[in-house]
């Protein structure tokens, strides 16, 4: 079994390179293969973890942490729509308001996080 | 013959030393060379005598959750959703790619097929997003794992990691800033992102081959592997919150393609109310120079057997067929429309050729990639292909190709060709 995965995935990632090869300008696609690697492990983990040594020791961790988690993925996808430069090709092309969008989210979130953060605070005054 | 034995490796340069000689000074770099070895081993196990002292003075991490239970717990729905979006890429590669060995292979029905796979592919790999960096988070300690380099099969470990890593962080950037048309990098993204995908897959198929004990070891709740941590309520907020990531992520962008949640469509590309006769489109009459297409010049080209020519008045006048079909777009997004025209079967019959010719249509438009279309002989003898003149039961908007577009079931936008001047049976 580990043999037969690990030798199609070895022909897989062969696959990959041979094709990779046949492109253009395989040399720009290593760069940029590499860059994925320096942005996710030099950058945004040291900020997560960052971020972590703060919430680690709170009390309501669980809950500022699912908030945190919520809101990085929600901006992080909301990003392209915000940033993309240039006209877009049309108007039924990045057609709504993301900025907007985006602060309604935020504040939706912020709104379920309170109401969870209250209810587990009640939850634990009932409890003692 | 004797002298050349003498000069010492390195001295004989310029001289050419004969057969015997060089094998000698051969042998005396090699003597030399054991000799570096032998300090070098010394060294290294000097070196190794100090390595846990330096492995014991780095950071470690502390935190809670970087352990094997929860990678494995992320780490299934991460290769659910990576696996999803390959074989519906892959598929969506071969629907795209024009002519070729499967072009009569392709199948028109379901009529909604490409529609949920290229949606699938898109929502599966915005999904991805919050959970690869879940899973990276996890295992981001044996980043720094002590020693670096054990042994061989370990830095052959390591490496397909990295390329994993490399793959999936780029497939997903990438992939996410194509569907709002932005590319900053120099480099092709179609070719490139089907390429990076088989290295991807590749390099997860090892992965689980090598991880495949430890896998097994944490696949369940009660596994004894997993009781030891004992971080189970921790590890369940935890995989709680990347859940509701997953959600959030999806519910904000889904509405793209699947229309009964587009009132929750806050961050997609596309939303399926904005757009002429409220439909998207990509490529507009603007774009295409094909704006002021005058009516009364205007006719149709049939080529077969028995060639001929229609004005749009006679399209009109041939037998019209409803059919509600999707555009949808290999950028993710998708809606069903009503469309009226002629069938493309009955254009071909009249040409005199069989409703099961291969087809090729050109368009008005000028240049571009998809001006020339080839449709297999399934899509042609499907009576749902139709030749579009109405949507929604209006004139078809020169944005939607008027005066005449080719509408086809299961199939990708891109061949869905606008502004139809030509329709050749083959």
């Amino acid at each position: 079994m580990r043999t037969v995965l690990g030798a199609l995935g070895v022909a897989g990632m062969g696959l990959g390179v041979w094709l990779l090869l046949g492109v253009r300008d395989p040399v720009d696609v290593a760069v940029w293969l590499a860059g994925a690697i320096v942005l996710h492990d030099g950058l945004i983990a040291p900020l997560v973890l960052a971020a972590g040594l703060f919430v680690g020791g709170l009390r309501a961790r669980g809950v500022v942490r699912a908030v945190l988690i919520v809101a990085g993925a929600l901006t992080m996808i909301a990003l392209p729509p915000l940033l993309r430069p240039g006209a877009p090709a049309n108007s039924s092309v990045l057609p709504l308001d993301y900025l907007r969008n985006w602060l309604w989210a935020m504040a939706a979130l912020g709104a379920v996080a309170v109401g969870a953060g209250v209810l587990g605070w009640a939850r634990g005054r009932g409890r003692r | 013959m004797d002298s050349h034995s003498k000069v010492p490796a390195g001295k004989g340069k310029g001289e050419a030393p004969g057969l015997k000689g060089r094998f000698l000074a051969d042998k005396g770099k090699a003597t030399a060379l054991k000799e570096k070895a032998a300090t070098l081993k010394e060294k290294a196990a000097a070196l190794r005598g100090k390595l846990p002292a330096l492995g014991d003075k780095l950071p470690v991490f502390r935190g809670r959750l970087h352990d094997k239970r929860t990678a494995t717990v992320i780490g299934r729905w991460l290769g659910i959703a990576v696996l999803v979006c390959f074989v519906t890429g892959v598929i969506s590669h071969y629907v795209q790619t024009p002519g070729g060995r499967l072009v009569d292979v392709l199948p028109s029905r379901p009529s909604w097929g490409y529609r949920l796979t290229q949606g699938l592919h898109i929502a599966a790999g915005i999904a991805a997003i919050p959970l690869l960096l879940a899973k990276l988070w996890t295992v981001y300690p044996r980043l720094f794992v002590w020693p670096a380099l054990r042994s061989v099969r370990h830095a052959l470990e390591r490496l397909s990691v990295a390329v994993l890593v490399a793959a999936g962080v780029f497939q997903l950037f990438t992939g996410l800033l194509n569907t709002v048309q932005w590319y900053p990098w120099p480099f092709s993204f179609v070719p490139v992102h089907f390429a990076v995908a088989w290295l991807f897959v590749g390099a997860l198929l090892v992965h689980l081959a090598v991880k495949l004990p430890e896998i097994r070891a944490h696949w369940r709740r009660r596994a004894p592997a997993t009781l030891e941590t004992g971080d189970a309520a921790d590890r369940r907020s935890f995989v709680l919150a990347v859940a509701a990531a997953v959600g959030a992520v999806t519910l904000t962008t889904v509405g793209q393609s699947f229309t009964p949640l587009r009132k929750f469509d806050l961050f997609a590309p596309r939303h399926p109310d904005h757009g002429p006769q409220g439909l998207p489109v990509n490529r507009t009459a603007a774009a295409a120079g094909t704006s002021q297409v005058d009516v009364d010049d205007w006719r149709l080209e049939v080529l077969g057997p028995r060639p001929y020519r229609l004005s749009l008045a006679e399209l009109r006048a041939l037998p019209q067929y409803e059919a509600e079909l999707p555009i949808a777009c290999v950028e993710g997004w998708s809606k069903s429309a009503r469309w009226r025209g002629v069938r493309v079967r009955d254009l071909v019959e009249r040409a005199g050729a069989p409703a099961s010719s291969r087809v090729r249509v050109t368009s008005l438009q000028e240049g571009g990639a998809y001006r020339v279309m080839e449709m297999g002989r399934r899509y042609t003898e499907d009576p749902l292909t139709l030749l579009a003149l109405e949507l929604n039961g209006e004139p078809l908007s020169p944005d939607h190709g008027f005066p005449a577009r080719v509408i086809a079931p299961n199939r990708p936008g891109v061949w869905q060709t606008k502004w139809v001047a030509k329709v050749e049976a083959l």
